[in-house]
């Protein structure tokens, strides 16, 4: 609980309206995507860096735990007060700041939403690629802060690849710039990129400077169904393989194409093992040639069926199968728990497979969506979080896909973060070495641990 | 008590959040409790004991335009809205209706009543708003821009069966309170075209408010007396077609009533029967080949998707196909059309700077397609759109009018 001279001290820089402490409000601030859920003590909404700054300078006077949180589409629990204190939500500080055609770059405060900024810099034949499922609602600044990946990522990258400066504030309330709004900037250790993917330990985001690049003139989608998941996967190899780079490559598994025909009949064939989506995108010639060599490729790896798009229309609706796929498969139980285990791409199918594997040997329901084109793994697991022993081999299952992911020199966590989801297996990938380094620069952030405590960096310490 | 299929829907949530940005109060307001993710872990919480079904949750939860967005984006496919409804019927056993809602309902729910109040409002509305100040407000609706009641009822000014020789077809028209008392032109439209087109009308005269306005805000049983004499006088043997102009009691007549029995452990069968022959107007026109009886008009016009005809019913092309029909017509679709308005019948008059919020948004993208015209077969829509436009000269219609207006 905050004392009632606490609450004053932050009332009086948000005003009463934006400082919530409502049972009903804490409640709706205790949880994001993930299962666990911690209750704040009260919620804060700053709309400027002037008001971020002076709660910081008050929450670090009274050593109050401070999280800071987007939209709460997180999977991870990395937006949750795991030890009380204030949750800093960033949704009403939600200006396009600038879009500079002329520089190619844009400055957004944190709590804008990715599918609208993205929208708003199309307007102008620009494009931001990074590109999460939860881009209708997830913020620039959670998504700065997560180093969220997406369905472009094996062409154009993640988050971290577009960013190019940061405002912050720091725990203590001091306001620092990092990076510019320069296309190439050596100056000093690389800060920016530092503080994206640290899931709010450091500092809070207040400005956010992206790259845009040229929108692309033509996109072209190919639809490809396989009999055998063995040659869904040769096929992303040997796309991969050839230097072709697909905008998109996605793969779903057969319990993927029967949960979607269930719900949405697209006209699947339900005894396809899997069916790849891939977008190729650029200038109209290009495009349309690689479209027809991706098209070869698919049919001379086995693919008893290619489609390819013949106009923005045509790719739409092959994408609404991908598009709802995750709700198709989410509504077959109550609780649908992502996985986001990444492998890289040439182990692919045997990661599917093991997932299969691990799916029948747990006895617990799985469908794998997969960014193929990078090895990035979404199992879907099944569940309801009210069975306690369904819950337990859920957990074994997941245990199971990370030791495999280990095995072959993959990642814990390809693009959904560690947060507190993860944070047991974090010694499996980082030395003893590497997470003492981290917390170090954690300390010279934030020397008194005020922001977000409890976060994967804590993990054995003190629980 | 709620019903346990609707009860267990809290536990489908996977807490996503994909509801929250196309949420239209959420993207006003931008804090957790006021979305539908935010009030569907609420109820959990009530459901599970951890929280009082307090004061403010109760106007949280009215905090909603019942606009459906939520459930029709749900990846997990909760039924949302029907949580919420469910909610707010168990949260009036609390808390009771704000006096101004009673005595409005009172009046819906009867036949003696309303009409006598209508006699009086017409005789004395004038007078009461020349007395009070010409700037006032209802919720978001300057007075000016109120619509005067009908001389008469729509039902008064037509015998209960209009007959043609050699029929095309045969419907029962549920005339519905606006049309009735509010938009007689909408009523003359509808029976205009029908009758050009050979179609026999039968209006029941004893037809009562469809009642979605009491239920919804909760009161559902008090909503009853109105569903059961509907039931009796619409679900006749002789007549398999329903046709509706409001789409707010299309939606009660083709679903909501089905629904609401079912969770208060009555039949639905009877409700679940007329579900299936009511047809909004627009869906039964295109049965009909209309170029020929259509002369041009030249004027622009764009489309309005209203909730309870686009959620709730799932009609989104047939309005615009019979206005693209109409020779002459510039069709312009407007961006956003299906985002709702910002009425939500009484949310706007309780939550005005809200409402006012969201119809900026649905004025902005009308003015952009320099329209004269916005077509929107709701009158909830109708008044919310036109009392928030400015002094500009769009007039909002429904799409039947225009058809009407083209008649050879």
């Amino acid at each position: 609980m905050l004392s009632r001279e606490i609450r004053r001290e932050f009332a009086a820089i948000v005003g009463q309206e934006r400082l919530r402490t409502s049972q009903e409000d804490l409640l709706t601030y205790a949880y994001d995507a993930y299962v666990k859920e911690y209750i704040p003590d009260a919620v804060l909404f700053p709309k400027s860096t002037v008001e971020v700054s002076r709660l910081m300078k008050v929450a670090s006077a009274h050593q109050i735990p401070v999280t800071p949180r987007g939209a709460g589409s997180g999977l991870g629990g990395g937006s949750l007060a795991k030890r009380g204190g204030v949750v800093l939500c960033f949704t009403m500080m939600n200006q396009i700041l600038e879009i500079n055609t002329a520089n190619r770059y844009a400055i957004v405060e944190p709590g804008v939403v990715i599918s609208e900024f993205q929208k708003e810099v199309e307007k102008l034949n620009l494009f931001y690629p990074p590109d999460p499922g939860s881009a209708t609602v997830a913020t620039m600044g959670g998504s700065v802060s997560m180093n969220a990946g997406g369905l472009r990522g094996v062409k154009y990258g993640v988050t971290r690849d577009y960013l190019m400066g940061l405002e912050i504030v720091l725990p203590s309330g001091e306001v620092m710039n990092a990076g510019s709004i320069t296309a190439k900037d050596v100056t000093g250790y690389d800060l920016t990129r530092l503080i994206c993917g640290s899931e709010g330990t450091l500092a809070l985001v207040t400005k956010i400077i992206v790259r845009l690049l040229p929108k692309p003139k033509a996109r072209r989608t190919l639809q490809a169904i396989y009999d055998h998941i063995d040659d869904a996967g040769n096929t992303v190899a040997k796309i991969i393989a050839a230097g072709v780079i697909p905008a998109s490559l996605e793969l779903m598994d057969r319990m993927i194409i029967k949960a979607l025909e269930d719900f949405a009949h697209l006209g699947l064939p339900l005894d396809a093992e899997a069916v790849l989506l891939i977008d190729v995108d650029g200038d109209l010639e290009a495009v349309e040639k690689q479209a027809k060599m991706v098209a070869e490729f698919c049919k001379s790896q086995g693919a008893r069926d290619v489609r390819v798009s013949q106009s923005e229309k045509d790719n739409e609706q092959l994408w609404m199968a991908r598009r709802s796929a995750f709700g198709a498969v989410a509504r077959m139980r109550p609780t649908c728990v992502i996985e986001d285990a990444t492998v890289p791409v040439s182990y692919l199918t045997s990661a599917i497979k093991k997932v299969m594997e691990i799916s029948e040997g747990n006895r617990v329901q799985i469908a794998v969506l997969a960014h193929a084109g990078d090895g990035n793994l979404h199992p879907l697991v099944l569940c309801d979080q009210r069975d306690k022993e369904e819950m337990e081999r859920v957990e074994k299952a997941m245990d199971e896909i990370v030791d495999y992911a280990m095995s072959v020199g993959g990642t814990l966590s390809g693009e959904h973060g560690i947060g507190i989801a993860k944070a047991k297996y974090l010694p499996r990938q980082l030395s003893g070495t590497a997470l003492e380094m981290m917390r170090a620069i954690k300390k010279t952030f934030d020397p008194q641990g005020i922001l977000n405590p409890g976060s994967f960096l804590e993990h054995g310490r003190d629980r | 008590m709620i019903a346990k299929k609707i009860r267990e829907e809290v536990y489908s949530c996977i807490k996503c959040g994909l509801c929250l940005t196309p949420c239209p109060v959420y993207k006003q307001l931008y804090f957790e409790a006021a979305s539908p993710r935010g009030k569907v872990q609420l109820i959990k919480n009530i459901f599970e004991g951890r929280l009082e079904p307090s004061e403010n949750f109760h106007r949280l939860l009215f905090t909603c335009l019942l606009c459906e967005t939520c459930t029709v984006n749900c990846p997990s496919g909760l039924k949302i809205d029907r949580l919420m409804k469910a909610m707010r019927a168990e949260l009036v056993e609390k808390f009771g209706l704000p006096w101004q809602k009673r005595v409005l309902f009172n009046l819906l729910v009867s036949n003696r009543l309303l009409p006598f109040f209508l006699f009086w409002g017409r005789i004395l509305g004038k007078t009461f708003f020349s007395l009070i100040s010409k700037s006032g407000k209802v919720g978001t609706i300057p007075y000016a821009k109120l619509p005067q009641l009908n001389p008469k009822s729509l039902r008064d000014q037509y015998p209960e069966v209009l007959t043609v020789a050699e029929p095309k077809g045969k419907v029962l028209y549920f005339t519905g309170c606006a049309t009735n008392y509010l938009f007689e032109e909408v009523g003359h439209a509808v029976i205009d075209v029908l009758q050009h087109l050979g179609v026999e009308v039968i209006i029941p005269r004893e037809q009562m408010c469809c009642a979605l306005p009491i239920f919804l805000a909760g009161a559902r049983k008090m909503a009853l007396k109105n569903i059961e004499k509907n039931l009796e006088l619409f679900n006749r043997e002789d007549v398999d077609t329903v046709i509706v102009d409001c789409a707010t009691c299309g939606a009660a007549l083709k679903k909501e009533y089905a629904h609401i029995l079912e969770e208060m452990g009555e039949s639905a069968e009877a409700a679940r029967a007329l579900g299936r022959k009511v047809l909004d107007i627009s869906q039964y026109l295109l049965r009909f080949e209309l170029e020929e009886f259509l002369q041009p008009i030249r004027v622009r016009v764009t489309y309005h998707d209203p909730c309870h005809l686009l959620r709730s019913q799932r009609v989104k092309e047939e309005p615009r196909s019979l206005l693209k029909r109409i020779p002459g017509m510039e069709f312009v679709e407007m961006a956003e059309a299906d985002v709702c308005c910002g009425g939500g019948g009484a949310f706007q008059w309780e939550h005005p700077d809200i409402a006012s919020g969201i119809s900026r948004g649905k004025i902005k993208s009308i003015r952009e397609t320099k329209a004269s015209f916005v077509a929107s077969g709701c009158p909830g829509c109708r008044l919310q759109i036109y009392g928030n436009l400015g002094d500009e000269p769009i007039r909002v219609v429904h799409p039947v009018e225009l058809l009407a207006k083209a008649l050879r």
